[in-house]
């Protein structure tokens, strides 16, 4: 059973508030379409207001892109002090060596396919989707995680493959400590 | 009695837009009519379907797995061909007023369209080919029992002709603009924008061009790939690069989507200003916001590969950066000038003009799903969920698809001179709006409980989002429907209206006023002065030594060292094929660029044109070891192999000759290119 987590859920809360911000300025726009203001006023105001708004969207810009470079999900280094999980795909199931580590345990997932592009998606043992990374024949993607709740994890596909596409799943067991 | 006549103004315009509206000629009309009726039927169709796999997912609807993902992939095959069908009219049909596009090539552009329409929709629905309509490799070739090879390779004949159609036109628009305005930076305003120039191309001039850039750029990709795949079909001896392939892949699916917008944009830049009464003028501003999307359309679509960990982390970041940075140019030029030239117009509300603002709306809200979607570690998150399909849908079905029905509205609602009644498109809209919304609104919640998208049989317990979005989809057909009726309507009385105008007399006598049909006469607008002369690629003398240059350099790829160490790699050895085209291609332009032999050529556009897609085409489908491979033992018949490759070159390279300075040059930097990817995706 699928469930709402974070940070999925703040994320759906900026969209709804970006959205309804928007929708509110296009009817106001809408509305004053209606009206009739002479263009050199709308010219002045309009190319004043442009200009803060590039900015605005500039320094929101540098600000949230250069954040999230700070937090890539791009495994680096050797993995010295992971245990590696190495997870296979392939039309349509999933092989995991080991399928079980204990709480707490800094892992390595190296994802691979045997056939076509999967897409190994990890949802936690409350049905909340941890990530994803995708499982390409002839390469071996490598994800960090540390998988600190003890609990059944579930893996689903999350790239198109075929025809058992939405039922491909398998599970990978976090042990309590 | 004697009565003075005056010309009745449109009643569907706003007054002011007399001042700066050009009339459209027939011609013009008549393709704006085709491409937008043919498109929009592609598009009701595709819809349907939509409707039928969102009932799927809700268990209302008993479809099979492999027939959901036929639908799938023909869902999203049609959708894009509907909707990029529709905006070339419509951009065509702005843009043709100002510059001589040709009829013929719009016309062949129409029929590979259809004719690669066709192929798909028979590769899926009888030959059961369901591997998404961007085709991830090696899927194609994983059929699972589901598909056979017949209708695999028939799925890649319909996209290359897809793709060829939208090849010929951006070609045309790229000759034909760089001609009319005096080169690639004039007709893209960079001397405006330096300060060398007082005035540059109207703003439909700029957008065409830079979207024919892309354009081209992307549909080489597609032809390298497509290329790559149909010729595994048969040979299943070559193999793919799964990482190169969809950088190709995505390269050409997502630019080719978003293509679809920019081209609207286009002909929104001539058609909303005609509501409004304040024509839309080019400006620095906008100017340096077209070459940043110029830039960023380019070298966004490697988003689609952030969970592909073994892409380069630089190649990721510069994505992202030119993911947010192809908001900047939409947010602050395009949809913030609209709204400028809406505010305070007095805006005439039509049919049209109403989808026309709406659309406004859902490209800024669908686009800032996207944007979010577009932040690596948020997309680790919501990576191939229904987030994707929920804000892909925003602004397809509420801006593009919304545009599409207003070009169509646009045109009739000129033709009939009326519009609406004022209650049906207020409710028509708003049964749009809310079913639309309330469509994406149910993919955007199912993203965010990280639903997967594509799947024909949803998680347990997450059935009831299907339903849900399936009765707002019901909601949005009914309201397409109505406008349907309501452009069936338009379209009545526009057709009755074709042979006669209406104007307003006054009776000499009486000084009584009063309206009256007239036969319309020959008398349309000038058409576009047709080009005498585009240039050739290669003008001055350094260009010709740097052509001489290029040939000398490619005639490495024949020493016979180069040949033998090429052999023990496969990569290698079509990169040595490639070279051998690039000796070809360096040595047709050369010669082809000569006054002398150009003279003797004659101008010949079509010849040129169908030889720079023709012959690299040919090239990468006989790179294949099935082919080669025999040849390998008989020294006479390797040579000749390998001298084919530059004869093909080298009918590349005459043939761009025939197509203008900025397009030539294009089209055989492109015919090496596609050569280029298609050794490095093939392994």
């Amino acid at each position: 059973m699928l469930r709402y987590g974070d940070p999925q859920i703040a994320v759906g809360a900026v969209f709804a508030a970006l959205a309804l911000l928007l929708a509110a300025a296009f009817t106001l726009i809408g509305v004053q379409a209606g009206s009739d203001v002479p263009f050199e006023r709308v010219h002045r105001v309009g190319y004043w207001l442009r200009k803060r708004w590039l900015g605005l969207l500039l320094v929101v810009g540098v600000v949230v892109v250069g954040i999230t470079f700070f937090d890539l999900p791009y495994a680096s280094g050797g993995g010295a002090g992971r245990t590696l999980v190495k997870v296979t795909g392939g039309q349509f199931f999933w092989s995991l060596a080991p399928d079980q580590v204990p709480a707490g345990t800094r892992v390595r997932f190296d994802v691979t396919s045997l056939d076509v592009n999967h897409g190994f998606g990890l949802y936690d043992p409350h049905g909340h989707l941890v990530g994803s990374v995708q499982a390409m024949p002839g390469y071996h993607n490598r994800l960090d995680l540390t998988l600190g709740e003890a609990g059944v994890y579930r893996i689903r596909c999350l790239e198109l493959c075929g025809l058992n596409h939405s039922t491909m799943e398998s599970t990978f067991t976090v042990t309590p400590r | 009695m004697e009565a003075a006549t005056t010309a009745v103004h449109s009643q569907v315009l706003h007054p002011r837009a007399a001042a700066f509206t050009v009339r459209a000629r027939s011609v013009e009309r008549r393709i704006g009519l085709l491409f937008a009726a043919s498109g929009l039927a592609l598009v009701l169709l595709m819809g349907v379907l939509g409707l039928v796999m969102r009932l799927t997912q809700a268990t209302v609807v008993d479809l099979s797995p492999g027939w959901f993902y036929r639908l799938l992939t023909l869902h999203g095959a049609g959708m894009i061909t509907g909707v990029l069908l529709v905006m070339m009219g419509a951009l065509w049909y702005v843009l043709h007023q100002t510059v001589p596009l040709r009829v013929g090539r719009m016309l062949a552009t129409y029929g590979l369209i259809v004719l690669g329409a066709l192929a798909v929709l028979v590769a899926t629905l009888v030959g059961g080919f369901g591997a998404g309509w961007t085709f991830l490799p090696p899927l194609p070739s994983y059929p699972a029992g589901q598909w056979s090879t017949w209708s695999e390779s028939l799925f890649f004949v319909g996209v290359l002709l897809v793709d060829a159609g939208f090849f010929v036109y951006c070609l045309d628009v790229l000759e034909q603009t760089t001609g009319r305005y005096g080169g690639l930076a004039r007709t893209l305003g960079w001397h405006f924008l330096r300060g060398r120039e007082d005035s540059a191309p109207p703003p439909q001039a700029i957008a065409a061009t830079a979207v024919a850039i892309d354009g081209l750029l992307s549909s080489a990709a597609a032809t390298a790939i497509l290329a790559g795949l149909l010729g595994r079909t048969y040979d299943s001896t070559a193999g793919i690069d799964a990482l190169v392939a969809k950088n190709l892949v995505y390269f050409f699916g997502h630019s080719m989507a978003n293509l679809t917008i920019y081209l609207a944009a286009g002909a929104a830049y001539v058609l909303i200003p005609r509501y409004a009464g304040r024509p839309y003028e080019t400006t620095k501003v906008f100017v340096a916001g077209w070459a940043g999307s110029l830039v960023f359309v380019a070298t966004a679509y490697s988003h689609h590969l952030y969970m592909d960990f073994v892409q380069p982390t630089w190649a990721q970041g510069v994505s992202e950066i030119a993911s947010y940075g192809a908001v900047i140019p939409v947010a602050v030029v395009t949809i913030y000038s609209m709204t400028m030239l809406v505010w305070g117009s007095s805006y005439r509300w039509t049919l049209a003009s109403l989808l026309f603002y709406v659309g406004l709306a859902g490209w800024a809200i669908g686009g800032v799903g996207a944007v979010i979607d577009s932040l690596i570690p948020i997309n680790f998150r919501l990576h191939n969920t229904d987030w994707v399909v929920a804000h892909f849908h925003t602004y397809l079905i509420l801006c593009v698809v919304v545009w599409s029905f207003a070009f169509l509205a646009h045109l009739l609602e000129r033709g009939a001179d009326r519009t609406t009644p004022a209650g049906g498109r207020a409710w028509t809209v708003t049964l749009i709006l809310v079913g639309g919304y309330g469509l994406t609104g149910t993919w955007f919640l199912e993203g965010v409980l990280g639903v997967p998208r594509r799947y024909a049989i949803q998680p347990p317990g997450t059935t009831g989002y299907s339903l849900a979005g399936s009765i707002f989809a019901l909601v949005l057909a009914v309201g397409i429907g109505s406008l349907c009726l309501q452009l069936v309507a338009l379209a009545r009385e526009a057709w009755q209206r074709r042979r006669y105008t209406l104007v307003e007399r006054t009776d000499s006598w009486t000084g009584g006023r009063y309206q009256a049909r007239v036969g319309r006469g020959p008398d349309e607008p000038p058409a576009a002065e047709a080009l005498t002369d585009s240039g050739l690629p290669l003008a001055s003398p350094a260009q010709l030594a740097l052509g001489a240059a290029a040939f000398v350099v490619a005639l490495a790829a024949f020493f016979p060292q180069v040949v033998d160490a090429a052999d023990t790699n496969i990569r290698f050895h079509h990169l040595d094929h490639a070279g051998q085209f690039l000796l070809g291609v360096a040595l047709g332009l050369l010669l082809g660029s000569l006054p002398a032999v150009s003279r003797t050529l004659g101008k010949k556009p079509s010849a040129g044109l169908a030889a720079v897609i023709g012959a690299p085409a040919l090239m990468m489908l006989v790179m294949l070891p099935r082919f080669y491979e025999p040849l390998e033992g008989d020294p006479a018949g390797h040579a000749l192999y390998h001298l084919a490759m530059a004869a093909l070159g080298l009918a590349a390279g005459l043939g761009a000759t025939r197509l203008g300075r900025v397009a030539g040059r294009l089209a055989a930097f492109l015919a090496v290119g596609m050569c280029v990817m298609f050794a490095a995706a093939m392994k």
